[in-house]
């Protein structure tokens, strides 16, 4: 072995010089961000709101349909009013990013379509914008209150393909496992980033590569893995089962399409 | 040196660090014991300013080590280079084209000048035996390799303390026992170690002290290791054999 030099037994006199590495830290704080988003739906031990993942991705649907179809402003302040309920039923801060996400999309709605109102047309500035805000925030609840994989085999019900279903589970997977990586290499760059780095975008490229090389062994260990156990193209997943609660639900669902037609 | 006293963290709902409280002297090695899932990763993050106590406070030589704090540019950067870290996953920390870059990446930041960043370089790969390696690309190394660059390439900032996540895993018994024996080497140099493992017939070598940490995530037992890895009845109660 050999021995230690003498630079590595004496304290270092190091100040660093200026450098902007802000770019690393919002880097940092962004995948954090998504990989709380993920790791907060599979925290999640049972799905909320009660109704089984089938009927509330069918629901939303319906809902998204009978909106967008709708031209009376009375169906669309019933909806509003029915997305105020459901919202209503979830926690603090689900409840603040279903709201932000949907109001977003709302405004935006609202600033594209500012010259027509400008031209005349009051009916779509004031209908896109409460349509726009339905639909998204419907969306956010409806991932806010149900496991994605759970969803995503929900798709059975609707007869979606088995490889659809098995690649946009693994595809979950796969975000949260390199997100993590990513997150690894990011922590280890700005961990080394001591002093001035000339090539900044040179070293987050080179995260990039090392990510791209860990996807690709991680799918080429997977392919391995899943042709040792059998894999012949056709991936089951636990069949989600329908209760008394959902039949519940349908009745509602069912009063909502009354109104619709009731009200066009 | 460094100091954690109440320290608590979560994610989410879940805790990761109860109550911690504990002080590492400079020149100290000390083995994080526990089973998987104790919170030794996360309070290595702590002690490397990656993340923040949500209750307790670390301070390193007297200062708090806050958000604030290390959202100081200078401080930060300077922190960084008094506390290395070698991650449990040596790939994710390796990111140059060769491993000559990588290793010169900490000191030609600092502005050493490309002949002092050149000599420390060579004198990394020599010290870890890693030389012939020096235009290889990290990422097709073997396990044992990709270990010792990472090793190399914190190494070459001169940190003052260095820490390391689990650094026996992956590697083969003769790879472990050569890192056993340079990290006693870097002891004796006067480096500050930690080093979190679960390996019981590697820490008695690994350090004098070790700190125990259970599954409700917050210190068991602090002592001498040899004693500590003895102490069946403890060590059963932790789920650690």
């Amino acid at each position: 072995m050999a021995d230690i030099p003498q630079w590595l037994t004496e304290p270092e006199q190091y100040s660093p010089p200026k450098d902007r590495d802000r770019f690393l830290d919002r880097s940092i704080v962004s995948f954090v961000e998504l990989l709380s988003r993920f790791r907060s739906q599979s925290a999640l031990e049972r799905d909320r709101l009660w109704v089984s993942p089938v009927s509330k991705l069918a629901a939303a649907a319906l809902y998204i349909v009978l909106v967008s179809l709708s031209r009376q402003f009375s169906f669309v302040y019933v909806m509003l009013a029915y997305t105020a309920v459901l919202l209503a039923l979830l926690p603090a801060g689900d409840l603040r990013r279903c709201l932000t996400g949907a109001a977003l999309a709302a405004a935006l709605a609202y600033l594209i379509l500012l010259p027509s109102a400008l031209a005349g047309s009051r009916y779509s500035i004031t209908m896109i914008p409460a349509k726009t805000f339905i639909c998204v925030a419907l969306v956010n609840i409806l991932s806010r209150t149900t496991r994605w994989d759970r969803l995503a085999g929900a798709l059975r019900r609707f007869f979606f393909p088995d490889l659809f279903i098995f690649v946009i589970d693994i595809t979950i997977k796969y975000i949260l496992l390199l997100g993590e990586f990513a997150l690894q290499m990011l922590y280890a760059l700005r961990l080394r980033s001591v002093g001035r780095n000339k090539s900044k975008y040179g070293s987050l490229g080179g995260v990039a590569g090392s990510l791209f090389i860990k996807s690709r062994d991680m799918s080429e260990e997977l392919y391995y893995a899943m042709e040792c156990r059998g894999f012949t193209g056709e991936y089951r997943t636990s069949r989600v089962r329908l209760s008394w609660r959902d039949g519940i639900f349908w009745l509602l669902n069912a009063g909502i399409v009354l109104v619709y037609l009731l009200l066009s | 040196m460094i100091e954690f006293s109440g320290v608590c963290y979560s994610y989410g709902e879940s805790p990761a660090l109860q109550d911690v409280s504990f002080s590492i002297e400079a020149g100290e090695a000390v083995c994080l014991l526990g089973p998987n899932g104790s919170g030794k990763s996360t309070l290595l993050r702590v002690l490397n300013g990656l993340i923040f106590p949500t209750a307790g406070k670390y301070s390193f030589e007297g200062r708090e080590i806050t958000p604030a704090l290390m959202k100081k540019a200078a401080f930060a950067k300077q922190f960084h280079q008094r506390v290395g870290f070698v991650f449990q996953d040596s790939e994710a920390q390796l990111f140059c084209p060769t491993v000559y870059d990588e290793i010169a990446f900490g000191p030609r930041q600092m502005g050493l000048g490309e002949d002092e960043a050149d000599k420390r370089t060579r004198d990394c790969l020599s010290l870890l035996g890693v030389e012939a390696l020096r235009g290889r690309q990290p990422y097709h190394l073997s396990g044992g390799e990709k270990k010792k660059v990472a090793v190399a390439a914190v190494l070459a900032l001169n940190p003052e303390v260095l820490v390391l996540d689990e650094p026996m895993n992956s590697l083969d018994p003769r790879t472990a026992m050569w890192l056993t024996q340079f990290l006693g080497q870097l002891e004796a140099a006067g480096k500050t170690l930690i080093i979190s493992t679960h390996d019981l017939s590697l820490a008695a070598q690994l350090s004098k002290r070790a700190i125990l940490f259970g599954e409700n995530h917050a210190v068991e037992a602090d002592g001498e290791t040899a004693a500590l890895v003895k102490y069946a009845a403890l060590l059963k109660k932790v789920n650690l054999i």
